[in-house]
């Protein structure tokens, strides 16, 4: 189906209010994304190109380099997520779970939200068989958690046309690969119409360091110019804001100021209220529009 | 080793959080090592420029890139002079990661290191990525011999050009003697990694406070070297409370040694050395202590 199919479109101002429980304005779901990248292929991201350029492989350096967020760099962010009370959403790879167990366990101890972030951390275009790909990730997830992932980011965001009717048919409740509004929305499958959660590619390590290339500082700069806004339309009805970080960027030890600060002010705000992607999803079931 | 199958990361090394480890620890009260390690290269004229500062009009590389061969030709013959002088007067013996060939094309340059006691790491014969060496080995060997012959000492470590690795680099370096390489910036501990020809230690170079994708890749504003440098200082000291850390400083002469960025690689000694139990150590003196360290806890990973 194509994108207009699954959704039509609506301005943000003529929907029914949302309402937030306990009065909450707005909700900030953080998501951290936990990835393998396989020696053997070419890195998803570099931070140093060869010397005169190309790209050889296999690429030691930068494959290094992610793997430093895994050993190093999570554990950085952790110690953040827990002197705020953060509810973490863990997008991870189905791969990663057996790569980076350590990982799983300190996740599983503080009850994250595991979410399906592809098998391997490629193009869902050029998986193979996307539907098995989609399975596996639910089957390690469940085994490693015992329960089923609610929740589906793709690699890069990235989806084939059928990819929001083959989450629904295996049990995922929501999406977060649609950057298209600050509210939660419902997209029609071939079967049922799943959930779409506000993710964001601006609030977003990826964008704004490997390609944009800002300093460190921006990501906070960034962050907190995107919550005051947030939080300013909020006054008539929810809205819903994504910060996301990945450990191998954001757990560099130059860059963990930046992403710390942004809760110390978010949470001096008493109408804030962190979320997890399902507790998003769960609200919106019970408060929001009925399914199409 | 021939006849094995060449090993990928994880065969070398099993994942380890860095919370899962015992901490190391460094003597005389010291909580933090800082490493720095100065590179000096040879970019021959006949090749494509390793980096590029000016891409042609056309955006099409044409040979010879007489423009870029000259910017980075400007770190040899002006920048790395501002680093002599600059750990002369700090007292701070750098790793020098060295392609070979500097040691026969600007033997002005390599006497200045040596004379001032800096650490020679094999750094390949010239600049390349070292996938498009026919024989590794050979350059290998060619590389450490060259450097060994200078100075008179075989070097303990190495770092790839552009930290690049094949499968099997490992193996022909630690059968080159080899002891330490900088190519695995995954930790910020020593590590251990397995080869065909028995253990390599890893020591954590860095692609984060290093002015080739601060500069020339991510195009940052020179102060961003200071800051940056800075900002990675204070979360490591404050870690460093509970286990020992390691900061490396990775500097080129052709970036760092512009006349617009030198004062800001300086500020940085300036604000590390205001701090108690900091200690400038080379990549031998680290694989020195890290080696004592395994001796008495057993095998680090």
């Amino acid at each position: 189906m194509l994108p207009t199919e699954r959704i039509l479109y609506s301005p943000i101002t003529d929907r029914p209010r949302l309402k937030l429980p306990n009065g909450a304005r707005m909700a900030v779901w953080v998501i951290v994304n936990v990835e393998e990248w396989d020696a053997k292929l070419p890195m998803p991201r570099t931070v140093l190109t060869p010397p005169a350029g190309g790209s050889p492989s296999p690429d030691i350096p930068n494959w290094a380099w992610h793997e430093y967020g895994n050993r190093v760099g999570f554990w950085r962010m952790l110690k953040i997520f827990d002197e705020f009370r953060i509810p973490g959403v863990l997008a991870i790879n189905g791969s990663a779970l057996a790569a980076y167990p350590a990982i799983v366990e300190a996740a599983k101890a503080r009850r994250w939200e595991f979410m399906g972030h592809g098998f391997t951390q490629r193009n869902m275009q050029k998986v193979e068989n996307e539907r098995e790909d989609i399975r596996k990730t639910a089957d390690v997830i469940e085994a490693a958690t015992g329960r089923r992932p609610r929740g589906w980011l793709g690699p890069g965001l990235t989806e084939t046309w059928e990819t929001p009717d083959l989450l629904k048919q295996e049990g995922y409740e929501y999406v977060a690969d649609w950057v298209l509004d600050d509210q939660p929305v419902w997209l029609k499958t071939t079967t049922a119409p799943i959930v779409n959660i506000p993710y964001t590619q601006e609030c977003n390590d990826v964008a704004m360091m490997l390609i944009q290339h800002h300093k460190a500082s921006e990501y906070y700069d960034r962050a907190i110019d995107q919550f005051e806004q947030i939080y300013d339309d909020a006054g008539d009805s929810a809205r819903v804001m994504a910060l996301v970080a990945h450990p191998y960027i954001m757990g560099a030890p130059h860059r963990t100021r930046y992403f710390r600060r942004i809760f110390e002010v978010i949470r001096q705000k008493s109408d804030v209220v962190f979320m997890t992607g399902g507790q998003i999803l769960d609200w919106y079931l019970t408060t929001g529009p009925k399914a199409p | 080793m021939t006849g094995s199958p060449p090993m990928i990361p994880r065969e070398r090394c099993e994942y380890s959080a860095i919370v899962d480890r015992p901490p190391l620890k460094l003597p005389g009260g010291a909580r933090m090592v800082v490493w720095t390690i100065v590179n000096l290269e040879v970019w021959d004229i006949g090749k494509p420029m390793a980096r590029q500062v000016l891409p042609a009009p056309t955006g099409v590389p044409l040979l010879p890139d007489v423009p870029n061969w000259s910017w980075h030709e400007y770190g040899m013959r002006v920048g790395v002079w501002r680093f002599f002088d600059l750990y002369k007067r700090l007292a701070i013996a750098p790793t020098l990661s060295i392609n070979a060939r500097v040691c026969e094309d600007y033997p002005r340059v390599a006497q200045q290191a040596r004379d001032q006691g800096w650490e020679f790491m094999g750094h390949a014969y010239e600049q390349g990525p070292i996938h498009k060496e026919t024989d590794q080995k050979a350059m290998i060997e060619r590389s450490m011999k060259v450097i060994e012959k200078f100075t008179g000492k075989r070097p303990v470590g190495w770092l790839g050009p552009g930290l690049t690795q094949t499968f099997d680099t490992p193996e022909f370096l630690a059968e080159a003697g080899v002891k330490y390489i900088g190519d695995w910036v995954y930790d910020d501990e020593p590590t251990v990694i397995r080869t065909a020809a028995g253990p390599l230690v890893t020591l954590p170079y860095t692609v984060e406070l290093n002015d080739i994708p601060m500069m020339l890749v991510q195009h940052h504003e020179s102060d961003h070297l200071l800051k940056r440098s800075i900002d990675s200082f204070d979360r490591l000291y404050a870690e460093s409370k509970e286990r020992p850390k390691i900061m490396s400083i990775a500097i080129h002469p052709y970036i760092s040694g512009q006349p617009f960025r030198i004062k800001y690689l300086e500020a940085i000694y300036d604000y590390v050395n205001k701090h108690e139990g900091v200690v400038h150590w080379n990549g031998e003196q680290i694989l020195d202590w890290f080696e004592g360290q395994a001796g008495e806890a057993g095998s680090k990973s």
